[in-house]
């Protein structure tokens, strides 16, 4: 009897642990399933200030839809400004292809609601990219190159600490572009090759358009 | 729980009832019966409904109830819907084919 209760106990800690695992990946790479609308346009929108403000103290920029890059000086304003680009250039051709694509109707606030939370993993890479090494291996690699910047001395942690950074910036890279395509997908109920031609399309105009646009900021 | 079978195993057509029984006084009604259109779809989808109905058809008291986003629940009933009129159009392709 005892023996019974405690396999009856072993398979329900098994099913709730299967359970556990399911719902955690679930809510690191679909947490749209969950979470929508107003809810993740408020949160979104917070993490992607979050992240220019963390990202401003080491000047990492994320100037376009994908990219991060470190070095140039600017405002704080212009930190916000690159992250808000960012996020409604992605929002807008994704918005236009939900119109056409998608057989449902859809709310234009869960199209902006969860592609602003699906930034959220750059906060990560604000923060990957906030150690002075990268800095100081960045323009030992510029000065390397170029042979015109001052020289800078680096040592063994900081490539340590650059070479992880990078990593973890691609990873968080990856992890952004799958939350984007699960974003669009739940957000406009659109499913097979449409969804994928039409997120491939749209991720490359935004990245265009974000570039064009963060870069007439500046002149 | 016995899951009411709605599609025949032998050749995937729809399954119709022969009989209808009385469990009170053993009655038994022999005839054609078709199911209706709503126990044809899956339990899920059927519980769903349900849900959908005691919510007053609201998705957004849906969702809160069922611990899902808006669009999570609007895009389960967009599939349900589809559901639906697959089994509609299958019906009337079979009315055709007999007549």
């Amino acid at each position: 009897m005892t023996e019974i209760t405690a396999n009856t106990k072993t398979a329900n800690s098994n099913r709730l642990s299967h359970r556990f695992d399911k719902l955690t990946i679930e809510w690191l790479f679909n947490p749209f399933r969950f979470i929508a609308g107003f809810k993740a346009l408020l949160l979104g929108l917070a993490i992607i200030l979050i992240s220019a403000f963390v990202g401003s103290f080491g000047n990492t920029h994320f100037d376009g839809v994908l990219d991060v890059h470190t070095g140039l000086e600017a405002p704080l304003w212009f930190f916000f400004a690159e992250v808000l680009i960012n996020w409604v250039c992605m929002v807008i051709p994704l918005f236009f292809f939900g119109l056409i694509v998608s057989r449902s109707s859809f709310r234009m606030i869960d199209v902006f609601g969860t592609q602003a939370l699906a930034r959220w993993p750059y906060l990560i890479a604000a923060i990957a990219m906030f150690p002075d090494a990268n800095r100081r291996v960045l323009e030992y690699l510029m000065f390397k190159l170029t042979q015109t910047a001052p020289a800078v001395v680096i040592n063994s942690i900081d490539v340590f600490v650059f070479g992880f950074a990078m990593i973890l910036v691609i990873l968080m890279l990856i992890w952004m572009v799958a939350l984007m395509y699960r974003a669009y997908v739940v957000s406009c109920n659109i499913k097979g090759a449409g969804a994928i031609i039409t997120f491939i399309v749209s991720l490359i105009g935004a990245e265009v358009l974000s570039k064009f646009a963060i870069f007439s900021l500046l002149v | 729980m016995k899951v009411l079978p709605a599609i025949c195993p032998s050749c995937n057509s729809q399954l119709n009832v022969k009989s209808l029984v009385c469990e009170r006084c053993q009655t038994e009604i022999q005839g054609q019966y078709e199911l209706p259109l709503l126990s044809r779809l899956s339990l899920d989808d059927q519980g769903f409904i349900i849900e959908f109905i005691k919510s007053s058809g609201s998705l957004k008291e849906m969702a809160r109830l069922l611990g899902l986003s808006y669009p999570t629940v609007r895009n389960r009933l967009d599939e349900i819907i589809k559901h639906i009129k697959f089994a509609e159009k299958s019906e009337q392709d079979d009315k055709e084919e007999k007549l």
